[in-house]
């Protein structure tokens, strides 16, 4: 009984010779699908260039805005120094001014 | 016999004392053209409106690349800048009267009482309650007429004011921003008016 199960599987499961068109046909086949791995997503390669390149720009217009407004605030400091340091030497300017009248008029008093 | 590291050790610490020793002498010699600022956080806390900028040589490069040349005013300012390394300004104002200590003034004075430093100008009004004065700190290196530090000291009844600029400061510049910041002429022959009278009294 095994024996005869145990033949009639080996002849089942035999090595067969595939005809002569097998090859020829399993080509066809696979090129009317037309379909291979590297295909699947064709425009991989150009959106992530392109990211790449978004990013890049974007960084660079980041960073010249960023440098732009600490440049724009930095002159607005300096303005703004330069005017409180000119406001003092107006009050200096106007003392020794009025300390000079006082001494012209004691001067030509005597 | 000597161990060599202990040689070392001392060669490094003797080397360690000259350089400290040299440190001392030089900075001793002349005066540093930068203050060192105190932390005017308690009067910021107190003060109705302030005023704290720190312009480094850095800071000052980036905003005279943003200065406008056609602008009359900006070209003034990057006239008045051209060999300034440094502008530091702290500037308090209160809505009461003397809101601020002889100390807190007086914290800066000292700095300004060392050899390098000399008063150009002392402005004291009785009746506006207000004294300014102007340091000028003049380097063996630098030329005549050329300070390598300048210090105002403004006491006002509402407002107190320090400014310190640090750099290569030609008078003869601060003449040329007049018009433009209200930068008036210093007239230096007053001020030696004002200081012979002053030594008089």
């Amino acid at each position: 009984m095994s024996n005869d199960l145990d033949s009639k599987l080996r002849a089942a499961l035999r090595p067969v010779e595939p005809d002569a068109g097998f090859a020829d046909r399993v080509l066809a086949r696979v090129r009317f699908t037309g379909r291979s791995p590297r295909r699947l997503l064709p425009w991989l390669p150009a959106a992530l260039a392109a990211s790449l390149g978004a990013l890049l720009v974007g960084g660079h217009f980041w960073q010249q805005q960023r440098e732009r407004a600490a440049g724009l605030e930095a002159r607005q400091q300096l303005l703004e120094a330069l005017r409180v340091t000119s406001e003092k030497l107006d009050i200096a300017y106007d003392g020794v001014r009025s300390q000079s009248r006082r001494d012209d008029e004691e001067n030509s008093g005597a | 016999m000597t161990h060599p590291a202990r040689s070392v050790r001392t060669a490094l610490v003797t080397l360690l004392a000259l350089v400290a020793l040299l440190m001392a002498t030089t900075r001793s010699a002349g005066a540093e053209p930068l203050l060192d600022l105190p932390d005017f956080d308690a009067l910021a806390d107190k003060a109705s409106e302030s005023v704290n900028i720190t312009l480094d040589s850095t800071l000052l490069g980036l905003a005279a690349r943003f200065l406008d040349a056609e602008d009359p005013a900006d070209a003034a300012a990057r006239e008045a800048i051209a060999g300034i390394k440094g502008i530091y300004v702290r500037s308090y104002t209160f809505d009461t009267d003397f809101a601020y200590s002889a100390a807190d003034v007086e914290r800066v004075r000292r700095q300004l009482a060392t050899p390098g430093w000399k008063r150009l100008v002392e402005v004291r009004s009785r009746r506006e309650r207000t004294a300014v004065d102007i340091y000028v700190s003049l380097s063996a290196a630098a030329g005549a007429g050329t300070a390598d530090g300048l210090a105002i000291i403004a006491s006002e009844p509402r407002q107190f004011t320090i400014v310190n600029i640090v750099g290569a400061i030609d008078l003869d510049k601060l003449h040329k921003l007049q018009g433009h910041f209200g930068v008036p002429d210093l007239e230096l022959e007053s001020e030696r008016k004002l200081d012979s009278r002053q030594k008089r009294e």
